[in-house]
């Protein structure tokens, strides 16, 4: 069979003295290679040699965890270029903004793409959430990676809200504003938390480069390290969760009741649940390309969709903040909207109470859930009960949300987003 | 075999490469393509077919399309208007279509040391015609019309005394003159009825201004100003007074520049600087200097402004001190006394005038006349006051009052007026207090105007 002109190219390059120092193992033609290329290669020894077919099926994970992290790594990217001219004073970031979209290269996109990623991260970082609740994949041995996965989710919240204050325009400071004060309703550490994050008692500079710091060093460094961990027990825990799986009614292996006459491997030592419990060969298939090709092609398809996004629609830019008018009604971020909302109704509540119980009760989940069956199925049978509560649960905040998001006017009174709202007077 | 798994993700990267590097393509033309670039070139163009000699050519040919700005760091701005009107500064391009307009007037404000939005307002940093220009969403500072352009003057040049600016000034005379101060508060002088206006400028359109003038409560709902009947050009001078107010401090550089010489500004400093105290006008003042009522005619202009640098120069032995004027007061001190003699100034200095006169002024100065009439007839509506729906006429204080009385009442007020219909909302204007407004010597002279105001000889037989 001939192989393309762009693939002798390749294969002449890597036969080269510089192309095999890089490269150990070239573009694998048999089995052996395909494991040796996933083993001997940095970046794709990441992933096993070979993947189980239920893990590759689009139809069970839909990906969002990997978008989330492309997502996640894409902040990372355009971060960086928008922190060549961003500079973190009240007096300037502003500035920064405008230069961005009016005399840098490339500057609105790249600012576009950053929002956008930014808001998509939060959304899919909650459906992948979703995606685990509802296929059981958080039961043994996965406890504690959903407990990551939880503390993940609040570290993109924290991110994108840090992120939020940084343009230092009239959305961003009373978001914020508006934001910090939902805290600031919680009983005894409320208002110290408030004054901790921002500095002071109201958003100014000193918020500003704590948000900045946040946002630019302390919070994406913990996230990338948390990201690491939540990966690496992925592989750890056997990949994807699946139906047959033996989870962790495997049997422990004793030490001493290994016959002595033979020299084990590492693998063979380890305890409990390892990749190789329960692979069956007939249900793996190679990793190159099976897994790495569907992996590119997603990390394709969400930077298309960015793209997308970002040339179409501008990340908005609204008047230089301004402390002593603001917007009516001031709202939060759109994902503390459902809080807002609920802070309406009761400040305790929305403030401290629901978002307190909400963590709480999602990081115990998986040691409170002691029905070991259902794992690797969507919406499981015998895990009606389960489902249904989550599911309720999940239509209240949507409902809280998009209310919050679409449904309040003026003075957090309801309005109708078809009607237009009453003419906005200013008294004297 | 196992090269087709490897084959059929083929077609997924071809059609997904392609998207991708489409929208790349796409996304980096959109960034490329900027109005400024069409208009840079335009300019080139223009500058090539103007060229006579090759190096001409050759130079306007290699002119790089980039963006200009303009920073200022002193104002806090950076323009970036040059971008396109790439001919400010070339007295050859006047009558050009914009934007390559030459600015009339531009050795007076160079581009370069004043940019274009102290003046002009919009958005200095942007580089589309809409933002720049500020008719764009979120963005509160839109240019300044070119009919109110004078409003801009008085950021710098002190706003009455600007001979170039006489709609400004017009604007500043109807607001004094029709008692505006009365309720409103401009500069740390006014009644506390209205908002303060001190940056009423940054905060209305003209639009609204105007809409705001002739029916308030139109535009700001349960506004209790009275409509004002304001003539079409009075209007749009007081609009353009107002829209003057933006509370934008020039600094060091730009606000050494605020007097312009004018007969105006010289009569603000021959009573500021107390000038009567020696010389006499019209029979009043001092006598250790000479008269000044015909200085006009006795010195030439030359001579006069030589000697408010430096009287000794001019006459030796003068008992007059050097005063250290700038050049532009001197000369402005000089408009004035050679606007003496042809008689067109009316003198209105306060230590030459009666306390009638003075009380007048006085009147005048705190903006009485907003609620009481230019000449205290009252007649203001007040709707739902038990006084007819109206501020009712001073005519008659002299006959209802004591001085004393009507001290306390000027000094202490009266917030509560008496409604007609008790049902109803309450009457919007009242009497604010104005102690430690109005000096006590201001004081006893508007006593005294009021006083006046009696008609002569009438007596109601109360």
């Amino acid at each position: 069979m001939n192989a393309s002109p762009l693939k002798q190219l390749w294969q002449k390059f890597q036969r080269t003295r510089i192309g095999r120092s890089i490269f150990r193992v070239g573009l694998p033609d048999s089995n052996l290679e395909r494991s040796q290329v996933m083993v001997s290669s940095f970046l794709l020894h990441l992933q096993p040699a070979k993947v189980n077919k239920h893990s590759l099926r689009a139809s069970y994970s839909f990906g969002l965890g990997l978008i989330t992290l492309y997502l996640f790594f894409i902040l990372i990217g355009t971060g960086v270029l928008l922190m060549f001219y961003y500079v973190p004073s009240t007096e300037r970031a502003y500035e920064s903004m405008k230069d961005l979209e009016f005399v840098v290269s490339a500057g609105q996109l790249i600012r576009n793409m950053h929002r956008w990623a930014a808001h998509l991260m939060v959304l899919f970082v909650v459906l992948h959430l979703c995606r685990v609740f509802y296929t059981a994949a958080y039961k043994p041995p996965r406890e504690f990676n959903w407990v990551l996965g939880v503390a993940l989710m609040l570290m993109t919240l924290g991110l994108s809200f840090t992120g939020y204050l940084l343009p230092w325009d009239q959305l961003a400071y009373w978001a914020i504003t508006v934001g910090t004060n939902i805290s600031g309703y919680a009983p005894i550490v409320g208002p110290k938390l408030k004054f901790l994050m921002l500095g002071g008692n109201v958003v100014g500079q000193p918020a500003l480069i704590r948000f900045y710091a946040l946002h630019v060093m302390v919070l994406p460094a913990v996230t990338i390290l948390m990201v690491a961990v939540h990966l690496w027990r992925v592989r750890k825990d056997g990949g994807l969760s699946r139906p047959d799986e033996p989870g962790n009614v495997v049997a422990q292996v004793e030490l001493s009741h290994l016959p002595t006459n033979k020299t084990y491997g590492l693998m063979e030592l380890a305890r409990g649940t390892t990749p190789q419990v329960g692979a069956n060969p007939e249900d793996e298939v190679f990793s190159w390309p099976h897994l790495v090709f569907r992996e590119m092609l997603l990390f394709m398809f969400v930077v298309a969709v960015l793209l997308v996004l970002a040339i179409g629609w501008n990340a908005p830019l609204e008047q230089f903040a301004n402390p002593i008018h603001p917007p009516n009604p001031a709202k939060a971020p759109w994902y503390f909207l459902g809080l807002q909302e609920l802070v309406a109704h009761s400040a305790f509540w929305g403030g401290v109470g629901v978002p307190t119980l909400l963590v709480v009760t999602l990081v115990l989940l998986p040691y409170v859930d002691r029905q070991r069956r259902g794992t690797g199925r969507w919406f499981a049978r015998e895990r009606v009960l389960a489902n249904t509560i989550f599911s309720i649960c999940l239509f209240v905040a949507i409902v809280l949300t998009i209310i919050g998001s679409f449904f309040r006017g003026p003075n957090w009174s309801w309005q109708e987003p078809w009607k237009k709202p009453p003419v906005a007077t200013e008294s004297h | 075999m196992a090269n087709e798994s490897v084959r059929k993700f083929y077609p997924w990267f071809t059609m997904l490469g392609i998207v991708v590097g489409c929208l790349v393509v796409g996304g980096y033309y959109k960034d490329q393509f900027r109005e400024w670039k069409d208009f840079q070139r335009k300019f080139i163009r223009e500058e090539v077919r103007r060229a006579i000699t090759p190096q001409q050519r050759a130079r306007a040919e290699s002119t790089p399309v980039q963006v200009h700005q303009i920073i200022l760091p002193e104002l806090n701005r950076v323009d970036r208007c040059t971008t396109c009107h790439l001919a400010v500064d070339d007295p050859t391009y006047g009558g050009y279509p914009q934007p390559l307009a030459y600015h009339p007037l531009h050795e007076q404000h160079p581009s370069e040391k004043f940019g274009c939005t102290i003046c002009h307002r919009g958005q200095g940093r942007a580089t589309t015609a809409a933002a720049a220009h500020g008719n764009v969403p979120h963005w509160d500072e839109p240019m300044l019309p070119l009919m109110y352009i004078q409003a801009s003057c008085g950021k710098c040049h002190q706003a009455a005394d600007n001979p170039a600016a006489p709609e400004l000034a017009r604007g500043q005379q109807i607001f004094e003159d029709s008692g505006c101060r009365g309720c409103h508060k401009l500069g740390g002088t006014g009644g506390i009825i209205g908002p303060d206006l001190d940056k009423v400028g940054a905060r209305r359109s003209s639009e609204w201004l105007k809409k705001h003038f002739l029916s308030p409560a139109a535009v700001s709902p349960g506004s209790g100003m009275p409509p004002q009947k304001f003539s079409e050009p009075e209007l749009e001078a007081i609009t353009l007074f107002m829209l003057s107010q933006t509370g934008e401090m020039v600094p060091g550089y730009y606000a050494s520049m605020k007097v312009i010489a004018s007969p105006d500004e010289g009569q603000r400093l021959f009573q500021q600087k107390g000038c009567i105290g020696c010389h006499s006008l019209g029979g009043k003042g001092g006598t250790v200097g000479p008269a000044l009522d015909d200085v006009g005619l006795r010195r030439a202009p030359d001579w006069i402004v030589a000697h408010f640098k430096d009287p000794q120069v001019v006459t030796p032995g003068t008992v007059m001190p050097k005063f250290g004027f700038t050049e532009a007061e001197a000369r402005s001190l000089t408009d004035f006394l050679m606007h003496l003699r042809e008689q067109k100034v009316a003198l209105s200095l306060p230590s030459l005038m009666g306390p009638v006169e003075r009380g007048r002024e006085v009147f005048r100065k705190y903006g009485c006349a907003g609620c009481h009439g230019p000449n205290a007839q009252g007649g203001v509506p007040n709707p739902n006051a038990k006084t007819a729906q109206q501020i009712p006429s001073l005519k008659y204080v002299a006959d209802s009052y004591t001085k004393d009385e009507i001290l306390k009442r000027i000094l202490n007020g009266q917030h509560e007026i008496t409604s007609l219909d008790a049902s109803k909302p309450a009457p919007p204007l009242y009497m604010p207090g104005w102690r430690g407004t109005i000096k006590d010597a201001e004081l006893d002279d508007l006593v005294a105007y009021l006083f006046s105001l009696k008609p002569k000889g009438e007596d109601l037989g109360f």
